[in-house]
């Protein structure tokens, strides 16, 4: 492998077949690029973050329907997706996502306009997550919540 | 690739002659052959620049003058050490981007890279393979330096930095070792703690560096830190030593004819073709062999079978032998001490001792010293 | 002061000062005060008076309880004299009662336990006579018949400790046996034509949990039928108790069918599919096997019992292809802590299940039956995944050693090719 001067054992001398050398070298070249794509395809592979395992049928208990008191709202901190549970009455119970469709900032339960605002840039949403007022323009993605054996039930 | 213009064609510029272009065009902005000459220092390439001229023309010059040719034995030894290094470095950098050196969070941290990052597993398993293999490289060039007698003058600097080399992958292997944070792991960098600190001196220094003899919450970034910036920082200290020193020496010779010589071109391919295969063995080594690692480390269940790790064991059967623990220590770190040392020591000796001597004394302590890890092994079995 | 004393006076003074400390201690254990001593056979306290010369026994284990203690004496109950070791004497006088009779015990007890005054300093109830006269006991006893239990049956005439001495005969361990000396005897039972609840009890896994595993939390007899008022249920009324205990299990209960339907029957609600006295722990069979105990073989309901088991049962298996893939896993090795986690999850939704299942509604119970089952599905998938990796990864091997041995080939046509004119 690591000889001193030796015969070029090369390709056969310039000229005579000059298309097949070009073919031959471009083939390596695009061989030896192959290299340099593949190696930027594993990084790019390896250096995306792995998804987060969801939890199964993301349905989540929240808890029981006698903790939450009626007008009180309580945030979820479920993963990157928290969300905020209301109990609006006796008998109905909300859930809409907690992050503002703005900026992301995580937002507050507002008692006395019964709505939700966002610290960052006063960003309000009513209780159907739909935006109020403020830099908010798309509405809150609200969740499906279902009340069993007097048990809260939430599908993220 | 610099294609002639084929005739009767417009006078296309090339790229290539783009690129030399704009080369020069910030070779007036900055002296760019400095730049390039800081590759000499790590030895890609290790024939002096002047660093004066325009890069174009010291590239040239490189590339048709002949190379002594050091990609074959012995020097290959010192070529795999730089090249296993820097492969270390890669896969170390990219494990740290998924790595928490958390004591709560290593060992997930680590078993996500292991399961669930895609081809983690192969960049963890090349980073672990990669350390045997560069220890290996590194003591196997230390025995042929002394089995040589390379460490004579006008050697002596490069056999220090090359001993120093063994004794910080060392350091490197062991700081490394914790950081998956499992059980194997924490157990057998507690004992191997506890054998350093038998050392005087050195010892309990050491030990209040990497936050004391029992492993807490604090002691696992130190050791990430001392893993992955300082020792490294430390050991590219002695390559470019190593080399400084190979530029004023020139590569070793066994005999009196002049050293091979080969064309730029065919040491490049030589040493691609290296770094390839080297590459290669690795992810075979990693694909069929891999490295497990066991449960979470729990600092309140010892496993069996915990050991220090297996170049501690001679001085842990030392320390076995019922004196007080400092004197195992002392004679550690004498012999330890006086390895680099050992031209200094030899000329202390006044010529006594000849080549073969010294090679017989050589293979006397290593022995000693294999039978010792040994006994090391037995009395942890037992 | 005159220079450093001579060796002879140091040695002196070493000496007194050990005997003086000797001397001291000596003293200072001579003087402490006797430790009190546990009521024993040894002692004569003034509760028995001398009443023990002639019956030692009742003595001795008359001063056990707190009665001695706290002003009782013999003569409190008994009557008589208590100075003297004359029979004739002691066993005479306005106030002798001699042996008490079974109808006179209860008042008796209960002419000291049902004053709030005297039980006030003691903070001891004082309804126990009343309600002892509502129950069984002492409804016959006060028709007469004297083959019931009244206070000393069961606490014993003499030796009254409080419940909670575990040497007391109604400590929590020590009350089924107590009750058990009538209702576990079996020539006694067969004669008042009741049941043998005790032996019965014994079987029972609430009897198992007290004895074997030391849960002093596990019901006994008193824990269903009350203490004193001990009355056996009526239509299914001891049944509320066993939600003091399974909550989960009452409260899905309750969401079900079953609660108003068995109230209307007149049904027992937890006893009649889980028994009373013997009640062993749910077998997961049992879900469908009891339904055709009240239910037609060919209904509806008995048909919803079978499908409520299959999803049990569906969920279960899901389970433990996940827990066998898991220990695949770990004989490669591959990592499988959290697989574990998830695993052990999924059996808690599963055992969550089982109680939901008291609400015989295939909506509530499958809420946790499908996240154990897709749980387990998910461990098993990703498990496979890996290993089906593991395999991928052999056979890529080959693929790139061919890339890179052509590679090879590449580079040393590059090598040994005749260099351009530069």
């Amino acid at each position: 492998m690591a000889e001193t001067e030796t015969t070029p054992a090369g390709g056969p001398p310039a000229g005579s077949h000059g298309d097949r050398r070009d073919f031959l070298k471009w083939l390596s070249a695009g061989f030896l690029g192959l290299w340099a794509v593949g190696g930027a395809g594993a990084l790019a592979a390896y250096l995306s973050p792995p998804k987060e395992a969801e939890s199964s049928d993301n349905v989540v208990r929240v808890g029981r329907l006698a903790d939450l008191h009626v007008g009180v709202a309580q945030l979820i901190r479920h993963g990157v997706k928290p969300f905020f549970v209301l109990r609006t009455d006796a008998t109905n119970v909300v859930a809409m996502s907690a992050v503002c469709t703005h900026m992301r900032c995580i937002l507050n339960y507002d008692r006395e306009r019964k709505g939700l605002v966002c610290p960052c840039h006063d960003g309000r949403f009513d209780l159907n997550g739909n935006p109020l007022s403020g830099p908010p323009r798309r509405a809150l993605p609200t969740y499906e919540v279902s009340v069993r054996a007097g048990e809260v039930f939430v599908r993220v | 690739m610099s294609a002639s213009p084929k005739p009767g064609s417009k006078p296309a510029v090339p790229l290539s002659e783009r690129l030399w272009r704009a080369l020069a065009w910030l070779e007036q902005r900055m002296n760019v052959t400095e730049l390039f000459s800081f590759l000499t220092h790590f030895g890609v390439i290790y024939t002096p620049i002047d660093t004066q001229r325009p890069l174009r023309e010291v590239l040239r010059e490189i590339g048709s003058k002949p190379v002594v040719s050091y990609a074959r034995w012995p020097h290959i030894l010192g070529l795999l050490t730089a090249i296993l290094f820097a492969l270390q470095a890669i896969s170390g950098t990219l494990l740290a981007f998924y790595y928490h050196p958390t004591a709560t969070m290593a060992y997930e941290s680590t078993r996500t890279i292991v399961r669930d990052v895609p081809l983690g597993w192969l960049v963890h398993q090349v980073h672990a393979w990669g350390s045997s293999l560069l220890m290996a490289v590194v003591f196997v060039r230390i025995v042929r330096l002394f089995w040589d007698g390379l460490y004579r003058a006008p050697r002596e600097v490069l056999w220090f930095s090359g001993v120093m080399l063994g004794y910080l992958v060392i350091q490197i292997d062991f700081t490394g070792r914790l950081l998956p944070w499992d059980i194997h792991s924490y157990w057998a960098a507690i004992r191997g703690l506890e054998v350093i600190s038998t050392v005087p001196v050195v010892g309990p220094v050491l030990a209040f560096v990497v936050g004391g003899k029992t492993l807490s919450q604090d002691s696992l970034p130190r050791f990430y830190v001392l893993h992955s910036l300082v020792l490294p920082g430390l050991y590219l200290a002695m390559v470019w030593v190593t080399f400084a020193s190979m530029r004023r020496v020139g590569l070793s010779r066994t005999d009196e004819a002049p050293p091979a010589t080969t064309t730029f071109r065919k040491h490049l391919a030589d040493l691609a073709i290296i770094m390839l295969l080297l590459f290669a063995g690795l992810v075979t080594l990693a694909t069929l062999f891999p490295f497990h690692f066991h449960g979470a480390a729990d600092p309140y269940a010892t496993p069996k079978g915990v050991q220090p790790p297996w170049y501690m064991l001679a001085l842990y059967a030392v320390d076995q032998v019922p004196v007080p623990g400092w004197i195992p220590g002392l004679l550690a770190l004498i012999v330890c001490l006086a390895i680099p040392f050992l031209p200094a020591i030899l000329k202390r000796t006044g010529g006594r001792f000849d080549e073969r001597r010294v090679r017989i004394a050589g293979v006397a302590v290593f022995a000693v010293w294999v039978v010792l890890s040994v006994i090391g092994v037995i009395v942890e079995r037992s | 002061m005159s220079g450093r004393p001579t060796p002879f006076a140091r040695r002196a003074a070493v000496l007194g000062a050990l005997a003086l400390g000797l001397a001291l201690a000596a003293a200072a254990v001579r003087s402490a005060p006797a430790p009190a001593d546990a009521p024993g056979e040894e002692m004569l306290t003034a509760a028995s008076g001398r009443c023990g010369v002639c019956h030692p026994r009742d003595r001795v284990a008359f001063e056990k309880s707190p009665h001695a203690t706290e002003g009782l004496h013999c003569t409190s109950c008994h009557g008589g004299n208590d100075q003297t070791d004359k029979a004739s004497t002691a066993h005479s006088g306005a106030s002798w009662r001699g042996r008490l009779t079974k109808p006179e015990i209860p008042k008796l007890c209960g002419s000291c336990h049902s004053n709030p005054k005297l039980m006030q300093p003691y903070d001891l109830p004082v309804d126990q006579y009343a309600l002892y006269q509502t129950s069984v006991h002492g409804q016959r006893l006060a028709k007469g018949d004297t083959r019931v239990a009244v206070c000393s049956d069961c606490h014993g005439p003499h030796e009254i400790l409080a419940p909670n001495d575990p040497a007391s005969s109604v400590y929590v361990t020590n009350i089924p046996r107590t009750c058990g000396r009538c209702h576990g005897d079996s020539a006694l039972v067969k004669a008042e034509g009741i049941r043998d609840t005790y032996h019965a009890y014994l079987t029972s896994v609430h009897a198992k949990q007290l004895f074997d595993a030391g849960n002093l939390s596990a019901p006994t007899c008193v824990s269903c039928h009350g203490v004193h008022g001990a009355t056996p249920p009526e239509g299914g009324d001891v049944n509320k108790v066993c939600g003091r205990c399974h909550t989960a299990e009452r409260r899905y209960f309750l969401a079900g069918p079953h609660a108003s339907g068995m109230s209307r029957g007149g049904l027992a609600e937890c006893s009649s599919c889980h028994g009373d006295h013997a009640i062993q722990a749910s077998v997961t069979g049992n879900l469908a096997a009891d339904c055709v105990e009240c239910h037609d073989k060919n209904s509806a309901e008995a048909k919803l019992g079978d499908r409520l088991l299959a999803d049990y049962r569906g969920a279960s298996e899901e389970i433990e292809q996940a827990s066998k893939w898991v220990d695949r896993a770990d004989a490669v090795p591959i990592e499988t802590d959290d697989f574990r986690a998830r695993v052990q999850e999924a059996r808690t939704y599963l055992r969550e299940a089982m109680t939901a299942a008291h609400s015989v509604r295939p909506d509530i119970m499958g809420s946790f039956t499908v996240r154990a089952r897709s749980t387990g599905a998910e461990v098993t998938e990703e498990i496979q995944k890996e290993l089906g990796n593991i395999r991928t990864n052999k056979l890529a091997l080959i693929v790139f050693w061919f890339y890179v041995l052509v590679t090879v080939g590449i580079l040393r046509r590059f090598r040994n090719a005749r260099p351009q004119g530069r």
